[in-house]
C-alpha cells in the first residue's frame, strides 16, 4: 500500500520535475545557455496564478490562456536580452543576465506578495481514491499535461521544418547556419518555447503547490539535475528522468529519513555521472 | 620592453601595498555599524576571489565554492568546539579537507569540458552540501556548531572584542589574494592556464598538462575558499548550513565575483565593495519595506551586468587596452577577422577577451 502510495506521488512531483526540464533542456541544446532564470518564469506563472483568484476572481485554468499569451511576449523579451548579450559579450554575458533575473524575480515576488507562504484555494476538480490516497483532479491535469507537452515537443523536434532546424542548430550551429538555417533565430525560439513552458508549468501546477518568492531556485536545481540524467537537448529523455528523480525522491523519503528526499537525487546524479561520463547532446 | 614591464608591476606592487596600509588605518576609524557591513563585503570578496581564479584563468564555472568555504568553517569550528584546537591549525586543517573534497567533484565536473556541464555539476554539488552537512550528528545538525566564547582578545582561540581585527584580518586575507593572484599571473602555471582556455587542444598539443592543470587549479581555489570560511566562522561563532550555504549565499558570492570580474586580481574586491556601497545606498532610499533588501540587490547587479558585462575589470581592462591599441601603430586592425566569422563564433571569441588581459590587446579590440 505504501508503496503505491509512493510511486503515485512520485510520478506526480516527477511530472513536474519533467515539465520544468524539457524547456531548460530545450534552451541548453539549442541556445548553450544555462539560463539561470528558468526556475523563476515557473514561479512567475504561479503567482500569476494567485494574483488571477485574487485579484481577478480567475481559476488557473481560465487564466491559462492570457498567461499564456503573456509568457510568449516575456519569451521574446527575454530571448532579445540573450541574443544582444550573447552577441555582445559571449557566453558570460548570457550567465549574467539570467543570473540577474533569477535574483531580480525573486526580489520582486517577495516584495509585491511578501515572503509568507500561500496556497491558492477554491480549485479542486474532484478526487479519484487510488491505493488509499486521495489525488485531485488538478493533479490529473498536471500529468497530462506534461505527458501531452513533452510529447508535442518531442512531435515538433523530430518531425516538423521547424523542429529540425532546431535540432540542426544544436548539433553543430555554424554548420547549420551555412545550410541556411536562421541561427538567432532559432535560439530565440529556443528560448520563446522555454519560457512559455515553464511559466504554463507554474499555471497548471498552482492549485496544488506552495508558493514562495524563491520556489524559482528550487525549479531550477531540479531542471538541472533533470537534465543532468536525461541528457542535453533530450526531451523524451528529460521527461523520463523527470518522473524517475520524482519517484526515487518519494521512495526515498518514504522509506528512510526525511532528509534522503534531497539526497537520493542527487546520489542518482552522482552515479549517472560516474556510469555516463559523456553527457549526450543529441536532441 | 623588459624594463617598462618591470616598472609597471613594480607600480602594481607599491599600489598594493599602500592600499593595504590605508585599509588597515581606515578600519581603525571606521564605526561599529560600518565594521559589520566591511566585514561581510571582504568576507564575499575573498570568497568570490576563489570563483573568479577559477574562472578568469581557465573558464571554470564553479557555483561549488560555498561548499568549501562552509568545508573551511565547519572544519575548525568542529576542531575547536569538540577538541580544543586552535583555528588557527584548524584553518589548515580546513585547507586541506577542502582539497581533499574537491579532488572527486573536480574530475567528475570537469571530465568533460564546457561551461555548462561545470556548472550543472557544481550546482547539484552545491545544494547536495546541505542535506549531507546536517545529516552529520557530529557537526551539528541542521542547528550547526555554536562557538564558546572566550572573553576579551585571545588570539589563539581567534576571538576578539569588537569587529575590527576581523576586518583587518579579512584585509590581509584579501591582500595576500590579490598578490598570489599578480604572482600567479606571471608564473609558469598561469602561462600554461591562459594557453589552455584559448584552446585546450592546441595547448595539449603543446605539452601542457591540460587535466593536471584544471584539477590542480581548482584544487587550489578550493583551499582558498576554505580560509574565509573559518575566519567568518569565528566572526559570527557560529556554522551552520543558512549562514554558509542555501543559494542565497551563492548568488552572493557569484554577483559580488562577476561584477568585479576577473581580468584583473583586484577584481572581486572592487566587485564586493561596490555591491555592498550600492546595495545599502538603495535600500536606504527605498526605505525599509521587506524584501526591497534582496529586490535593490538584485537591480544593482542588473544595472551593472548591463553596463560592464566584464566585471569592472573587465571594462578597465577594455578601457587600457583601447587606449594602447590607439597608441600602437595600426591598432584595431585585429578587429576584421571577428567580423567574417559566423555569429556563433563571434559571440564565443569575445568571452575570453576581456578576461586575459595580456591577450586581449593582441585578439581584438572589443566593440564598444
Amino acid at each position: 500500500m505504501l508503496f503505491e502510495q509512493l510511486l503515485i506521488v512520485g510520478i506526480i512531483t516527477g511530472s513536474v520535475y519533467s515539465l520544468v526540464g524539457v524547456g531548460f533542456t530545450l534552451v541548453l541544446g539549442v541556445g548553450k545557455v544555462a539560463n539561470f532564470a528558468h526556475g523563476s518564469f515557473v514561479a512567475v506563472g504561479l503567482y500569476l496564478a494567485l494574483f488571477a483568484s485574487q485579484t481577478l476572481g480567475l481559476n488557473a485554468y481560465e487564466a491559462f490562456v492570457p498567461a499564456v499569451a503573456l509568457f510568449v511576449l516575456i519569451g521574446f523579451g527575454v530571448a532579445e536580452l540573450f541574443e544582444w548579450r550573447g552577441r555582445k559579450v559571449g557566453e558570460i554575458g548570457e550567465l549574467l543576465i539570467g543570473l540577474a533575473l533569477l535574483l531580480l524575480i525573486g526580489g520582486l515576488l517577495e516584495v509585491l506578495f511578501s515572503d509568507t507562504p500561500r496556497t491558492i484555494n477554491g480549485l479542486v476538480l474532484g478526487y479519484a481514491d487510488i491505493a488509499g490516497l486521495r489525488i485531485s483532479g488538478t493533479e490529473f491535469v498536471a500529468v497530462a499535461f506534461t505527458l501531452v507537452t513533452a510529447i508535442g515537443l518531442y512531435l515538433f523536434l523530430r518531425g516538423s521544418r521547424w523542429g529540425r532546424a532546431l535540432r540542426a542548430v544544436a548539433d553543430n550551429g555554424e554548420a547549420a547556419g551555412l545550410y541556411g538555417v536562421r541561427v538567432p533565430v532559432a535560439r530565440r525560439a529556443a528560448v520563446t518555447i522555454s519560457i512559455v513552458v515553464a511559466g504554463a508549468a507554474g499555471i497548471v501546477i498552482s492549485p496544488f503547490t506552495v508558493l514562495t518568492p524563491d520556489i524559482g531556485s528550487t525549479y531550477l536545481i531540479s531542471a538541472f539535475a533533470v537534465v543532468i540524467v536525461g541528457g542535453i537537448g533530450n526531451a523524451l529523455g528529460a521527461v523520463l528522468a523527470g518522473i524517475g528523480i520524482g519517484v526515487v525522491t518519494s521512495l526515498s523519503s518514504g522509506y528512510l529519513a526525511s532528509y534522503w528526499t534531497s539526497l537520493a537525487p542527487l546520489i542518482v546524479i552522482l552515479i549517472v555521472l560516474l556510469v555516463r561520463p559523456g553527457l549526450s547532446e543529441a536532441v | 620592453m623588459t624594463r617598462l614591464n618591470l616598472s609597471a608591476s613594480a607600480w602594481r606592487w607599491l599600489a598594493l601595498a599602500l592600499f593595504f596600509v590605508l585599509g588597515w588605518l581606515l578600519l581603525g576609524a571606521l564605526p561599529a555599524a560600518a565594521i559589520s557591513v566591511v566585514v561581510l563585503a571582504l568576507f564575499y570578496s575573498a570568497a568570490g576571489s576563489s570563483f573568479n581564479l577559477l574562472y578568469g584563468s581557465l573558464g571554470i564555472f564553479s557555483l561549488a565554492q560555498p561548499v568549501f568555504v562552509a568545508i573551511g568553517g565547519y572544519t575548525s569550528s568542529y576542531l575547536f568546539v569538540r577538541h580544543g584546537i586552535s583555528p588557527w591549525i584548524g584553518m589548515l586543517a580546513g585547507m586541506a579537507c577542502a582539497a581533499i573534497v574537491a579532488v572527486p567533484i573536480g574530475v567528475v565536473a570537469m571530465r568533460r569540458p564546457g561551461t555548462v556541464v561545470t556548472a550543472l555539476v557544481t550546482l547539484i554539488v552545491s545544494e547536495a552540501a546541505t542535506p549531507v552537512f546536517s545529516a552529520i550528528t557530529p557537526l551539528g545538525g541542521s542547528i550547526g556548531l555554536y562557538i564558546p566564547v572566550k572573553s576579551g582578545t585571545n588570539w589563539g582561540a581567534l576571538q576578539f572584542a569588537t569587529g575590527t581585527p576581523f576586518a583587518r584580518l579579512f584585509l590581509v586575507l584579501n591582500v595576500l589574494i590579490i598578490a598570489g593572484l599578480m604572482w600567479f599571473r606571471r608564473s609558469r602555471a598561469g602561462l600554461w592556464t591562459a594557453a589552455i582556455k584559448d584552446s585546450p587542444d592546441a595547448a595539449s598539443a603543446t605539452g601542457v598538462p591540460v587535466l593536471r592543470v584544471r584539477l590542480l587549479i581548482f584544487i587550489a581555489s578550493a583551499m582558498i575558499a576554505a580560509v574565509p570560511g573559518v575566519l567568518f566562522a569565528q566572526y559570527n561563532l557560529l556554522v551552520n548550513a543558512d549562514l554558509f550555504l542555501g543559494s542565497a549565499v551563492l548568488f552572493q558570492l557569484l554577483v559580488v565575483a562577476l561584477v568585479g570580474g576577473s581580468a584583473r586580481p583586484w577584481g572581486t574586491l572592487v566587485g564586493a565593495l561596490v555591491m555592498t556601497e550600492l546595495s545599502q545606498y538603495f535600500s536606504d532610499v527605498a526605505g525599509d519595506r521587506p524584501g526591497i533588501g534582496p529586490l535593490t540587490f538584485a537591480a544593482a547587479f542588473l544595472v551593472m551586468a548591463l553596463a560592464m558585462p566584464r566585471g569592472i575589470s573587465g571594462a578597465w581592462a577594455t578601457f587600457v587596452n583601447s587606449r594602447k591599441a590607439r597608441a600602437a601603430p595600426g591598432g584595431g586592425g585585429a578587429r576584421a577577422p571577428a567580423v567574417l566569422n559566423s555569429f556563433d563564433q563571434e559571440g564565443n571569441e569575445a568571452a575570453p577577451a576581456g578576461s586575459v588581459s595580456r591577450d586581449a590587446a593582441e585578439t581584438e579590440t572589443p566593440t564598444a
